[in-house]
């Protein structure tokens, strides 16, 4: 009978994780073939599209890749994506914020429709975002004729692109600060009060060292969109290359005037930017976590209580 | 400092957590607020400090009427159960905390602040530790830090929420002597909140008894040990007289 024994897992001993762990797992048939669908999954929709992207750009030579970004119409799509980037990422940032303290520190009537508010923009079309602005500044919008009264151009101008991109990005900060706010609670806040802290020493040197990293994260996710929405952006867009094209916009045009080397060129610079934030957004990710981690950590600690 | 608090009630939604208590608390007293969870003295002592704004009544420090007063600028010193440290500084940071947003007129110098902040630390027995951050420091350390943040800014009061509510009996214990005798030689006028009767007999002068929001028993340990009329207070301490 000894020879039954198991030296690993010997009788009377508990070895919990090790029975967890198979509890809870398949058998290794399964794994492999899930693992399999993952990977050719993987490579087909995600891997496979980067890689012809930046083939593509590459294909005439390097000398005509570069040659891309000497033209002037597409350095000026490069410009109107970053200054429309510029404008409405920090106006959502500070949005985000103000959302995200209000919702997370206030028990108020109509939060939950806030809440529902900010949300919207990933629920409704993109094109719809552009829409809402053609409807309420256009010529014949509601806005339209006192707009055009007084000569202020919004529709098919740098506004309304500006508009459009801020409305599709709206909920990303916001979303990225509510969990995180929520895990945390407000006693270090309440605690800087009694010390004598007024409002903005406490958001200062509080709450935004505490949420520092889920805010980058919001800040990054928020940027991508910005630079990559092409939707929205179209339908206020006038899409005139040199003047109201941003690189998405540019991409197509470029694609459509059968000037593949120099879409593809764009198409890579824009993967390229997307990839880029793509690793910071990990770093973010990891850092963010570490940062939930601690807020919960200090909520959960003094529930454990030792009665004598 | 003295308080006194007159009729003062506030509810959450239809809940009434405090209802229609006064109380008046002399200078250099030690007095603890005792009663079951949800009988609404937490609520009391955050309505003491201004994180809570009463629905009717008023509160004075000694004369003046803070009843509408912002918490930042009643300066309770506020000791929090979860200690509620700032994770993000150092042990040092967390102390001068207090004194670095003071407005600038008030405000120490650099050296002033380091010097206070050290002797704190020494008064607390924890000198050497002003580097580390606060999740390198066991419950009791972590505790005695938020008593020093709270005395660096000299406040007139000082309120402790369950201060050792999250520790182990001996820790506990040890703090408690600690607080008796820290109280006993600066004679600050405090209030703390405990489910603890053993804890709210030894350590204050004087105890207040709480259910469902309203005093139920205000006296000295001997008085309200010695035998009451009362049925929650006898039912709550066990008094089987």
């Amino acid at each position: 009978m000894a020879s039954f024994i198991d030296f690993r897992n010997p009788p009377g001993s508990d070895n919990r994780a090790d029975r967890l762990i198979r509890a809870t797992s398949e058998p290794l048939w399964m794994r492999r073939l899930l693992i399999g669908i993952v990977l050719v999954f993987f490579t087909l929709f995600l891997a496979l599209p980067l890689i012809v992207v930046f083939q593509g750009a590459l294909a005439k030579g390097l000398g005509t890749f570069l040659s891309a970004f000497t033209d002037r119409d597409i350095l000026h799509s490069v410009q109107i994506t970053l200054l429309v980037a510029v404008i409405a990422v920090p106006a959502n940032a500070v949005f985000g914020i103000a959302a995200a303290w209000a919702i997370t520190r206030f028990r108020f009537w109509g939060r939950a429709l806030l809440l529902a508010l900010i949300d919207l923009p990933l629920w409704v079309s993109p094109v719809i975002g552009g829409l809402i602005y053609v409807l309420l500044c256009g010529r014949r919008g509601y806005l339209g004729a006192w707009l055009q009264a007084h000569d202020i151009r919004i529709i098919f101008a740098l506004p309304g692109m500006v508009l459009a991109t801020t409305f599709v990005t709206f909920p990303f900060v916001a979303r990225s600060l509510i969990p995180l706010m929520e895990a945390q609670g407000c006693e270090e806040e309440e605690a800087a009060l009694t010390l004598g802290a007024g409002g903005f020493e406490i958001l200062r040197r509080i709450t935004l060292p505490k949420i520092r990293w889920g805010f980058f994260y919001g800040l990054i996710l928020c940027n991508a969109r910005a630079m990559g929405e092409f939707g929205a952006v179209s339908v206020v867009s006038a899409k005139i290359s040199g003047v109201t094209n941003t690189m998405p916009l540019e991409i197509e045009r470029l694609y459509n005037d059968y000037l593949f080397a120099s879409a593809f060129a764009v198409a890579s610079a824009l993967s390229l930017l997307a990839l880029i934030t793509l690793s910071l957004k990990t770093l973010a990710e990891w850092k963010n976590r570490r940062q939930f981690e601690a807020g919960q950590r200090s909520l959960l600690e003094p529930t454990i209580e030792t009665t004598p | 400092m003295s308080i006194e608090i007159t009729s003062l009630t506030k509810s959450f939604g239809a809940f009434p957590a405090v209802n229609d208590v006064s109380l008046k608390i002399e200078t250099g007293e030690m007095v603890a607020f005792l009663g079951p969870s949800g009988s609404g003295k937490t609520t009391l002592l955050r309505l003491i400090a201004g994180l809570e704004f009463a629905d009717k009544g008023e509160i004075f420090f000694e004369a003046e009427n803070v009843t509408m007063k912002s918490a930042n600028e009643r300066k309770a010193g506020f000791v929090f159960q979860s200690y509620a440290l700032f994770n993000h500084m150092t042990i040092f940071e967390n102390i001068a905390f207090g004194l670095r947003v003071a407005p600038r007129a008030k405000r120490l110098t650099k050296e002033k602040i380091r010097e206070r902040v050290l002797s704190l630390l020494e008064t607390i027995q924890l000198s050497g530790l002003e580097n580390r951050f606060p999740v390198q420091l066991s419950g009791g350390q972590r505790q005695r830090i938020a008593f020093a943040r709270a005395l660096a800014v000299e406040p007139k009061v000082l309120l402790l929420d369950e201060p050792f509510g999250a520790l182990d009996a001996k820790v506990r214990r040890e703090l408690r002597t600690w607080l008796g005798e820290f109280h006993e030689r600066t004679r600050l006028t405090s209030l703390f909140v405990t489910h603890d009767q053993e804890e709210a007999f030894e350590v204050a002068d004087r105890v207040v008894i709480f259910d469902k929001g309203s005093v139920q028993k205000i006296g000295t340990p001997e008085e309200i040990r010695s035998g009451t009329s009362n049925a929650f207070v006898r039912d709550f301490l066990a008094l089987d007289i």
